[in-house]
């Protein structure tokens, strides 16, 4: 599948009301089991300051989908790869368990999954994109804090935004080059 | 010493078994095969209940004790197999002397470290994809790769060392080459198993791949000392003594250089805290892993062997307190650099966050009994296996070169 597309989200945190939809949507979706620690997705909570001058801050989050890939990289048996859009994803049938992908990932994004006996993580809903549907927690979040879509196309609604606002992308200092951007300003 | 004699075998196998009456291997076998019974249930349960059920690994701890067991049991191995190639390849005739047990450990006790991983990755069958589609990149495919090939070379070693021929020597001296370089290149390999891991600040750069090949090789020299006291009851026969002297120096020789290591790492980890590293080292020097690594690291695998070996350097009942204390303490200095390197969490552990963490933001993670019943299999294996060999085979190698 030779396209030409480059995938990414761009969010915009400030809008987030913190109801959880994307996580439940993610869930939902994609059959992830219940459990503490199994999660694609996450919505952090940062209170600041210390009362009266407090505020609160939403941080959603998932797989980076990082062009310069560190799960990617220590996979010996390229179950973990990247398609040609850049998504990254996991091979269930390939992955022996060893855990270094995990180990590796700044992000915290994977875990093991008792379903596939394998690792699981955010696929940016990969089997919803050939529809021309897009990934469940952008398509479900009501104040639509995620824009999901296609950086070579300069007309896309994440082109528009990086082009007109200022971004920051998380950890810069591991080198990743995340698909994920975070406007600030 | 009435040890039998070595008879050079010429019909196969059968010639090879003997019974050294003298040698005390049963309290060892019998040791060895009890923790293999409690390893075997360890191991079912992990396999039909399920690792996430058994183990206490978590998503932010994903590597735990039996990384730590594996990383244990390999380096050894590979030391031992280091200290062969100085006496085959090199001409140390000091160490050729005990080539037979050199050998015949560091197989046993590799087998040991496999038990190991194979219980640790969840899916070891689907090893195969390693060779279907490779990632050549991927530093656990040449750890595979070479800890392989060292198991193929070690038993292309033993046959040689129990098939002595005169004109093998030269392939002997090849062959010992060739498991030093290779147990070599795996174990730095091994460092860089860690060192590739993007997120984990505290295992990069050259000091992993450096240190745990130099603690191998002294753990490799503790292992001989050790079962030299035990198979000959303490009495070390006169001309073994300038073997387990220089054992001795070279442990004493291979603690000097950990403690080098070991400063300069905690030196930079330290000042100027550069996150990740910072973090790491301050568990081990006063967080929840300060026990392990003053006590075991520290007193037991640094400061009482080195003592020892320096104020009692030609007494070979304290060179075995020596060997064993630096063994107790290593598996600490196995297990804390691995859980002190995944010990700093990758997000705040924030509300919603779903990152599990102390009050002082570090991962939890202690072992629980299966994966401690399966470290009690590699030692099982190893016990079982070498002391096994001990009592029915002839393990003195009469001559060298
Ligand atoms: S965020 Fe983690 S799992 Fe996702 S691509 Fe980057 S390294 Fe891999
Ligand atoms: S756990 Fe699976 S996906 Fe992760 S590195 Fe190992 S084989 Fe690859």
């Amino acid at each position: 599948m030779g396209n030409n597309k480059r995938y990414a989200i761009v969010l915009d945190s400030s809008k987030c009301i913190d109801c959880k939809a994307c996580t439940l949507a993610c869930k939902m979706e994609n059959d992830v089991e219940i459990g503490a620690e199994s999660y694609r997705i996450w919505v952090s909570l940062k209170v600041k300051g210390s009362y009266p001058n407090v505020s609160m801050e939403m941080e959603p989050s998932q797989c980076q989908h990082c062009e310069n890939t560190p799960c990617q990289s220590v996979c010996p048996t390229q179950a973990t790869y990247k398609t040609p859009e850049g998504v990254v994803l996991v091979d269930y049938d390939k992955c022996i368990l060893c855990k270094a992908c995990m180990t590796a990932c700044p992000y915290d994004a994977r875990f093991p999954s008792h379903h596939h006996h394998a690792i699981e993580k955010c696929t940016f809903c990969y089997h919803r994109l050939a529809e021309g549907r897009e990934p469940a927690c952008v398509e479900t979040c009501p104040p639509k804090v995620r824009v999901f879509g296609d950086l070579n196309d300069p007309n896309s609604e994440v082109s528009k935004l990086l082009a007109t606002k200022k971004v920051s992308q998380m950890k810069p200092d591991r080198n990743t080059r995340p698909r994920l951007f975070y406007i600030i300003g | 010493m009435s040890h039998s004699e070595h008879a050079a075998p010429k019909n196969g196998l059968a010639n090879l078994i003997t019974y050294n009456k003298d040698i005390p291997a049963y309290p060892y076998i019998i040791v060895g095969l009890i923790l293999l019974g409690i390893g075997g249930i360890g191991a079912l349960l992990a396999l039909f209940k399920g690792h996430a059920a058994v183990y206490n690994v978590s998503r932010e701890m994903p590597w735990g004790l039996l990384i730590g067991t594996y990383a244990y049991f390999v380096i050894t191995s590979t030391g031992l197999a280091f200290i062969g190639g100085l006496a085959h390849a090199f001409g140390y005739e000091k160490y050729g002397k005990v080539s037979k047990r050199i050998v015949v450990m560091a197989v046993a006790i590799l087998l040991a470290g496999f038990t190991q991983i194979g219980l640790e990755l969840g899916n070891p069958l689907r090893m195969v994809w390693m060779f279907i589609t490779p990632n050549f990149k991927a530093p656990i495919f040449w750890m595979g790769i070479f800890y392989s090939i060292e198991l193929v070379i070690l038993f292309v070693e033993l046959y040689l060392v129990f098939m002595p021929n005169k004109s093998n020597h030269k392939l002997s001296a090849i062959v010992g080459f060739f498991a030093l370089l290779v147990g070599t290149i795996a174990t730095s390999n091994l460092g860089y198993v860690f060192g590739s891991l993007n997120a984990r600040p505290f295992f990069h750069g050259i000091y992993f791949s450096t240190f745990l090949v130099i603690s191998g090789i002294t753990a490799g020299a503790a292992m001989l000392i050790i079962v030299h006291n035990i198979v000959f009851k303490g009495r070390i026969p006169s001309e073994l003594n300038d073997t387990i002297s220089s054992l001795a120096k070279l442990m004493g020789m291979g603690i000097g250089i950990m403690i080098f290591l070991y400063f300069w790492k905690i030196m930079s980890s330290l000042y100027t805290e550069p996150q990740g590293s910072y973090e790491a080292v301050m568990a081990m020097l006063a967080g929840p892993l300060k026990l392990n690594f003053w006590i075991g690291e520290m007193l037991l695998a640094v400061f009482i062997p080195l003592i020892i070996i320096v104020t009692n350097s030609k007494n070979p009942a304290m060179l075995k307190i020596a060997g064993i204390s630096f063994m107790i303490g290593l598996f600490f200095t196995r297990y804390d650099f691995i859980v002190a390197g995944q010990m700093p969490v990758l997000r705040e552990p924030l509300p919603g966050s779903g990152v599990i963490a102390d009050s002082a933001g570090l991962a939890i993670y202690s072992p629980s009994i299966v994966e401690w019943m399966v470290y009690a299999l590699g030692w099982g294996v190893f016990l079982t296996l070498y002391f096994a060999a001990e009592k029915f085979l002839d393990l003195n190698t009469s001559e060298h070169h």
